[in-house]
């Protein structure tokens, strides 16, 4: 491995670290939210309350990194009522 | 029989009104409480609290709620307390409250919680005092949901907590994590007394069930991990049962 690809390497690491910082941060403070890296893309994963959030979060990203690919596979969580009882014994 | 709806990290902002009301309306038709473990606004606003009361409040039932690590961002959690309390819903920080329900007194002792690991792999209250200040709040914080747990007498008694006081319920969770969201002090305190369920949420990529090691039955009500609006769960089903065949 050369030097370039070993720098490339790392930074890619300290991009998901910062991103994963980004949102948890007082900004998006979201902690349910996933970041993996997929060859040359970032993959966000995992649920939010709204659909605003979800837009929002890529938005703030795409607007910090504008040279990063990102996927967002972000849901919106289910908020219907519930159809069963659990019984605690 | 007492049936009681819970549900933890709904945080609620104005883009969130509205989503959770239409099951709320519904919840006196399936239980006779709603609990809420904690994580009720984004950013712990003042603002974000009034959206969840307009939300979760004015319901039939009694609610009854913890606050959670996001409750206390914006450094607002008294304001964000009286608010709530004067909207009608109840919030336990190192207390409990008693429900009259069907003729059973149902006790909820709730606290916030606080991180601090399991057993084989917890922080320890040793070395530089940024880490001693970490446990010691740990300790404090379990020692008041045992303190508010052992306050009441009555027929089933429930501990809510944002936290989590057992690793069975974070599993889905990265393991790097665990410290970070829950204790095994708080499944202590809550195997001090005989409970018959605790509560938490906080875990969003955790898992539902699990017991604490002296057996009291464990659910993470996260929003995320229940995927609706709230469970329900049935207590005193033996004594109803009981009463039935003695009729």
């Amino acid at each position: 491995m050369g030097k370039g690809d070993e720098m490339s390497t790392q930074l890619d690491e300290y991009l998901e670290a910062e991103i994963q910082s980004m949102l948890t941060d007082g900004r998006i403070a979201e902690l349910g939210i996933t970041v993996h890296r997929r060859e040359h893309a970032l993959v966000l994963g995992g649920e939010v309350e709204s659909p605003h959030r979800r837009d929002e979060i890529c938005r703030q990203i795409t607007e910090r990194f504008p040279d990063v690919e990102l996927v967002c596979d972000i849901g919106i969580t289910r908020a219907q009522a519930p159809s069963d009882v659990e019984e605690i014994s | 029989m007492i049936r009681i709806a819970a549900v933890g990290d709904v945080h609620v902002d104005k883009d969130v009104l509205g989503r959770f009301r239409p099951a709320l309306e519904e919840l006196p038709e399936h239980a006779d409480a709603l609990l809420v473990a904690g994580d009720l606004t984004r950013h712990g606003t003042v603002e974000e609290a009034r959206c969840f009361a307009r939300e979760f409040g004015g319901l039939a039932v009694p609610v009854v709620a913890v606050l959670g690590n996001h409750d206390h961002q914006s450094d607002q959690q008294s304001r964000i307390i009286d608010l709530l309390t004067t909207s009608g819903i109840t919030v336990l920080e190192g207390e409990a409250t008693v429900l009259e329900l069907h003729g059973h007194r149902l006790g909820v002792a709730g606290v916030k919680g606080f991180g601090g690991g399991f057993a084989g792999a917890c922080a320890s209250n040793f070395g530089e005092r940024e880490m001693k200040d970490f446990v010691e709040t740990t300790e404090v914080v379990a020692r008041r949901l045992e303190d508010a747990l052992k306050s009441v007498q009555v027929d089933a008694l429930v501990a809510l907590t944002h936290y989590s006081p057992v690793p069975d319920t974070l599993l889905g969770e990265p393991l790097e994590i665990y410290p970070f969201l829950g204790c095994y002090q708080l499944g202590r305190a809550i195997d001090s007394v005989p409970a018959a369920l605790a509560l938490h949420g906080h875990a969003h990529h955790g898992s539902e069930r699990g017991r604490t090691p002296g057996g009291v039955p464990v659910r993470n009500v996260a929003h995320p991990v229940i995927k609706q609006a709230y469970n329900v769960y049935q207590l005193l089903s033996e004594e109803a049962d009981l009463q039935l065949v003695a009729t």
